[in-house]
């Protein structure tokens, strides 16, 4: 199981740094054909700003751990274990449960847009903003995942440095 | 203030308080929102991503990180430190001047306090160590607070946020940090020449003259970075995201070709840690774009701006009021937060008491700098801690004439405008 979640976290840093890549290598082609051949492609800029929300979300969703996010944990890491627990579980079902709650709402509205298309690349807003609903089902997963492991095996070994959300 | 916008100020800091990260806490506190209003929920997420997907000038955040990562990856620092060595570690006190002077001209090419400190202020720590002059915490202290300067002289990755949130050119707010920022750097310099004197350090063996030329040889693709993205910027060839590109591209060239000191694996590896801080801060700009819509849609910002100008407070007294305020605030909360979400509150208040917005932008992103590294919650701290281990007591000991120097600078910005402005208004800025 461990082995299987080690490869998938691989899988989405590799997937992160070719996003990562595309949009600087998409970002100079760009650059490329406004100053050097005079006549700027157009659908450089628009592949940009699509793969820079997939970095942003499909990166908050799957590589980033929790060191990385930017967070107030002064109260957090002072007080004893027993409410630290507690500061954990709240805010585990809070992130959880709100999120879960605006997942349909947030599904119609992204859905409806395959109607829509983007302005140069012509594709259907609904698959660019995918993403969004994607990171709202594996972050509230991540911290449902939390919970569990919060209300089972306690604060001290729950992975909490590898967790995903 | 409604029942709705009071209970997402709520979820927001309790949660926040409790060690959720803020980005989470606001769209937690955003969906509380709009659900006790009756709104869509849907429309958080739309304002976060859409709102991502519009700005052009947001796309400088990730290039900028790129530059600054592929910089740390090869060795561009060490280069640029034998120059500094060779040229002002000659004097008493040398190595400290060394730290303070790579600190400027690494700020010239990196928009990141958090990358400066990791990058070349690692390497300037250990040399300072090594010499035997100077104790750890302050080598480190010294480290963390000319690391302060990496986002006030351009490319600075908060400038572009606080471009964003204020509609200000990126081009001036550019321009206008320039002189803050060799201020902050000369402050440093005269306190860590003080200490030099009274502890009577001893000075290091200086390079000879006659090298001076090959060292300076060797570090000069390095050096000219700067130069190319403000002519690029300035000489009206690039805009500011597109400068944030070339120097990734540029500094991705030298590193390959000329110093050749970076494999195709540690290229993947800055690709990944560049993922990573991207998708962190991205995260925050989304949480922080719905809370800006639900405070226009409140009009905080124009009550707050009716009250103070009903109680006819001077521009003066109102500029110390907020930096006083954000001093406090940056003691504990993130710079980005800061920017993205307490800043545009005061905006509508500067443009009623006719407060220039690019002198306004500049001072207050010097002061969240300040916070950087003002305990407990010091990010700058935590990072140089985490990479050097000296303990933070050590740390926090030596910093404090540090933070009075910054502080003492911000004041100088405060009272003189022309500080700010002068460099814009010479490049046509008519504020």
């Amino acid at each position: 199981m461990n082995r299987f979640v080690m490869r998938l976290r691989q899988a989405a840093e590799a997937l992160s740094a070719f996003m990562m890549t595309a949009l600087f290598a998409t970002f100079l082609l760009q650059i490329f054909s406004r100053y050097v051949m005079d006549e700027p492609f157009g659908w450089t800029l628009e592949l940009c700003l699509i793969l820079w929300v997939w970095i942003v979300f499909f990166g908050a969703a799957f590589i980033l751990r929790s060191e990385d996010h930017i967070t107030f944990d002064l109260l957090y890491l002072a007080v004893p274990v027993g409410p630290r627990r507690v500061m954990a579980l709240i805010s585990a079902v809070a992130v959880a449960g709100t999120l879960l709650w605006s997942l349909l709402p947030t599904w119609d509205w992204v859905s409806f847009l395959r109607i829509k298309k983007s302005a140069t690349l012509h594709i259907p807003m609904r698959d660019i903003y995918i993403v969004y609903p994607l990171f709202v089902v594996a972050v509230a997963a991540a911290y449902i995942w939390r919970i569990w492991v919060l209300l089972h095996k306690g604060i001290e070994d729950d992975g909490h440095k590898e967790d995903a959300a | 203030m409604t029942l709705a916008f009071s209970l997402c100020l709520l979820t927001i800091f309790v949660l926040a308080a409790i060690g959720t990260p803020v980005a989470y806490s606001i769209i937690v506190g955003s969906l509380v929102y709009l659900g006790v209003k009756g709104q869509d929920v849907a429309m958080a997420g739309e304002q976060m991503i859409s709102g991502l997907f519009d700005s052009f000038v947001l796309l400088a955040v990730p290039l900028f990180i790129v530059a600054a990562n592929i910089m740390n990856a090869s060795a561009v620092s060490e280069r640029l430190l034998k120059f500094c060595v060779a040229t002002v570690g000659r004097f008493r006190g040398g190595l400290g001047h060394v730290n303070v002077v790579s600190a400027i001209i690494f700020s010239g090419m990196s928009g990141s306090a958090v990358a400066d400190a990791a990058g070349i202020g690692r390497v300037v720590i250990d040399m300072m160590r090594k010499s035997g002059h100077y104790s750890g915490g302050y080598a480190a202290a010294l480290t963390a607070a000319s690391a302060t300067i990496g986002p006030i002289i351009p490319p600075s990755i908060p400038m572009v946020l606080y471009a964003l949130v204020s509609n200000t050119s990126i081009g001036y707010l550019f321009l206008g940090g320039i002189v803050p920022g060799l201020l902050m750097g000369v402050v440093l310099m005269f306190m860590n020449a003080y200490y030099a004197w009274k502890n009577n350090v001893g000075r290091e063996e200086s390079v000879p003259l006659r090298e001076i030329p090959k060292v300076t040889m060797q570090a000069f693709p390095a050096l000219l970075m700067p130069v190319i993205l403000l002519y690029g910027i300035y000489g009206g060839i690039a805009t500011p995201t597109e400068a944030a590109a070339i120097a990734a591209a540029y500094a991705l060239v030298i590193a390959v070709f000329l110093y050749r000191s970076l494999s195709v694996k540690s290229f993947y590896e800055v690709m990944v840690e560049s993922a990573r801080p991207s998708a962190s801060v991205g995260l925050v700009i989304g949480g922080a774009l719905i809370l800006n819509y639900i405070v226009a849609s409140e009009n905080i910002g124009t009550t707050i701006a009716n009250a103070l100008v009903g109680i006819h407070v001077a521009p003066l007294t109102f500029m110390f009021g907020v930096n006083i305020l954000l001093l406090i605030l940056g003691c504990i909360l993130d710079a980005s937060t800061i920017i993205l979400v307490i800043l545009p509150l005061f905006i509508p208040t500067c443009q009623q008491l006719g407060i220039d917005l690019i002198y306004f932008g500049v001072v207050t992103v010097v002061n969240t700098m300040i916070g950087l590294i003002t305990p407990p919650y010091g990010i700058l701290l935590f990072v140089i801690n985490a990479i050097t281990r000296i303990p933070l007591a050590e740390i926090i000991r030596e910093i404090w004439v540090f933070i009075a120097a910054l502080v003492f600078a911000l004041v100088i910005m405060i009272l003189f405008p022309e500080i700010t402005l002068w460099l814009p208004q010479l490049f046509g800025y008519a504020g």
